[in-house]
């Protein structure tokens, strides 16, 4: 199959606008903590970010990657009955996730990328599984029931190194220092390293929204091997640090400029724990919203006094748009599959 | 710019902080006694107009006061959590917007009627104000530590450092005490040169630059719990 066909030609462009959306928002909400506490400017952050954001994808983004695209649904299995269809039915995956993050979007929904893709790649599998292409079972469970688990386990693993993190600082450093502002002078360094450390795990773990369901339908179309290729995986990278610099830096001002709570030690703190957490998931092959685990490490330095005021309120928001989005992706994905088969694709 | 609000997730965590607020507010409750005490000066001197302009003056200073309690009251939802309890954070405030509320209370009584009465007394009223002043501004020192404690997440150093202002705000209130019953002794020593209306507006306006000390001490106290039982 040549790289010019349409039905390639749309999982690219469907891939790189996902790519797009993470690097604008994700990726942006992810940076702009650091902005926040005044360690690092605008410009800095966005260097610092493109450069390991990319980084983390090409380099650590093949596990997580690999998960979206033939963990949840038996890709080879409907692969052998047509090739094709997992290259319609990951295309619609995208379109789906892509669609209700953009509606998220507009209407100030704090919906995960992460639990959008997986919705979808899942609903996809629902209506194969539908159609009689696959049996229900085939569906990985297990592996969604283990995803569904680490989107529980992450944001709580962040608030708990968070508050570990800025209790040893506080002990240790804060308390002991004759003045306290002098220490967060010297934190911007420390925190231009999280800086660095987040992208990296970001990317390592958020490039597998973008590009997962674009690899599973190249794969089947037999365009990439068993391995990733790695025009893909920096493609993904791209697309990301397209979508920080055309539009995030929008978001990275924003949140800089209305988080001034966050001094450099706490916001080292959040963002370690954080960082820590995502790669580790990057390294177990679960998709997890950094965007949520990054609020986690928020309340656990809240938790450990670092902070002056923390809403809890969002906690709420949270598990709705978990209930939420997961159905109403899938759905999406699953009509839109259907759609695309009906057109005659 | 629909999109820049889609990063509500992470900047919702983030609630507004009681406690600069609650320094402003402190520091509101300070500039009313700082108001009082040239009426009480000019009032002293005879100087009614003085004093009358200054009770307006005071009124809007205790107006700028009461916005900022009702701003930190309705941003504190059950969902906020502080590093201290938000009950006693709301303690505290409540005797501390007593400062200012005093305040007024004694200039409009100030612009009510004019001195009359012997040199003693003139004096002892300077005497009274000045430490009731002193007072104030000792407690808005303990307030302001307030940053201090929130920057290093309450060190012991820091908390002991609070801890003092709290004793000497406590120490000032009990000299405050001990001139106010000398003065109100003396007032009634004067009954006869005051009369029963001078001698009863006289006490007034003791007990309630008296009681702007009195309000001090005990939100001074209620700081001291809110900062030790965390």
């Amino acid at each position: 199959m040549s790289l010019f066909d349409p039905l390639v030609l749309l999982l690219i462009a469907a891939g790189l606008y996902m790519a797009w959306n993470i690097g604008a928002n994700d990726l942006a909400n992810a940076m702009g903590t650091s902005v926040g506490s005044g360690a690092l400017s605008i410009k800095q952050v966005i260097i610092i970010a493109g450069f390991f954001e990319f980084a983390g994808a090409v380099l650590f983004g093949k596990r997580v990657t690999s998960t979206i695209a033939k963990g949840i649904i038996p890709v080879d299995s409907i692969s052998l009955v047509d090739p094709h269809l997992v290259a319609i039915g990951m295309l619609a995956a995208i379109l789906a996730a892509g669609f209700w993050i953009t509606l998220a979007t507009f209407y100030n929904l704090p919906v995960s990328t992460t639990h959008s893709i997986v919705g979808a790649v899942l609903g996809f599998g629902l209506m194969a599984a539908y159609y009689g292409i696959i049996g229900f079972e085939e569906i990985k469970w297990a592996v969604l029931g283990k995803i569904v688990g680490s989107w529980l386990v992450s944001p709580l693993l962040g608030a708990l190194f968070a508050y570990l993190i800025f209790s040893l600082i506080r002990y240790f450093i804060l308390q002991k220092a004759d003045d306290p502002y002098n220490v967060e002078k010297k934190f911007v360094i420390l925190q231009t390293m999280t800086a660095c450390y987040i992208a990296f795990a970001h990317g390592s773990n958020d490039v597998a929204n973008a590009i997962g369901p674009l690899y599973a339908g190249l794969h089947s179309l037999e365009m990439a091997g068993l391995a990733i290729p790695l025009w893909v995986m920096a493609l993904g990278g791209i697309g990301m640090v397209i979508g920080l610099a055309t539009w995030g830096y929008r978001v990275i001002e924003t949140i800089g400029t209305r988080i001034t709570e966050l001094t450099p030690t706490r916001g080292f703190s959040a963002e370690f724990a954080t960082a820590s957490v995502v790669v580790l998931h990057s390294y177990s092959s679960l998709p997890i919203s950094t965007t949520h685990t990054l609020v986690g490490s928020v309340i656990g330095v809240g938790l450990a006094g670092g902070l002056a005021a923390v809403d809890l309120s969002v906690i709420g928001k949270i598990v709705v748009s978990w209930v939420v989005t997961v159905p109403a992706a899938a759905l999406t994905s699953a009509l839109i599959f259907a759609g695309l088969m009906g057109v005659g694709f | 710019m629909i999109k820049k609000e889609y990063i509500r997730s992470v900047l919702n965590i983030f609630a507004s902080s009681p406690f600069k607020p609650l320094v402003m507010h402190a520091n509101k409750g300070g500039d009313c006694v700082r108001k009082l005490n040239e009426s009480i000066m000019a009032y002293c001197d005879g100087n009614m107009e003085i004093v009358e302009e200054l009770s307006s003056q005071i009124d809007v200073i205790e107006h700028e006061a009461d916005v900022i309690k009702q701003t930190i009251r309705s941003e504190l939802s059950s969902s906020i959590m502080l590093p201290v309890h938000t009950d006693d954070l709301l303690n505290f405030l409540k005797p501390q917007d007593s400062i200012s509320d005093d305040a007024q209370d004694v200039a409009f009584w100030l612009t009510l009627r004019k001195f009359e009465g012997p040199d003693e007394i003139r004096n002892g009223f300077r005497e009274l104000m000045a430490k009731t002043l002193a007072t104030v501004e000792m407690y808005e020192e303990l307030v302001s530590t307030l940053g201090e404690l929130l920057e290093t997440s309450f060190s012991k150093r820091d908390v002991e450092d609070t801890l003092q202002f709290v004793t000497k705000v406590e120490e000032m209130e009990h000299q405050v005490d001990v001139i106010e019953k000398d003065l109100v002794k003396q007032i009634f020593r004067n009954e006869d040169k005051i009369g029963a209306v001078g001698v009863y507006h006289l006490a007034r306006l003791v007990r309630g630059i008296g009681d702007i000390a009195d309000k001090s001490e005990h939100a001074a106290d209620r700081l001291r719990t809110m900062v030790l039982r965390r």
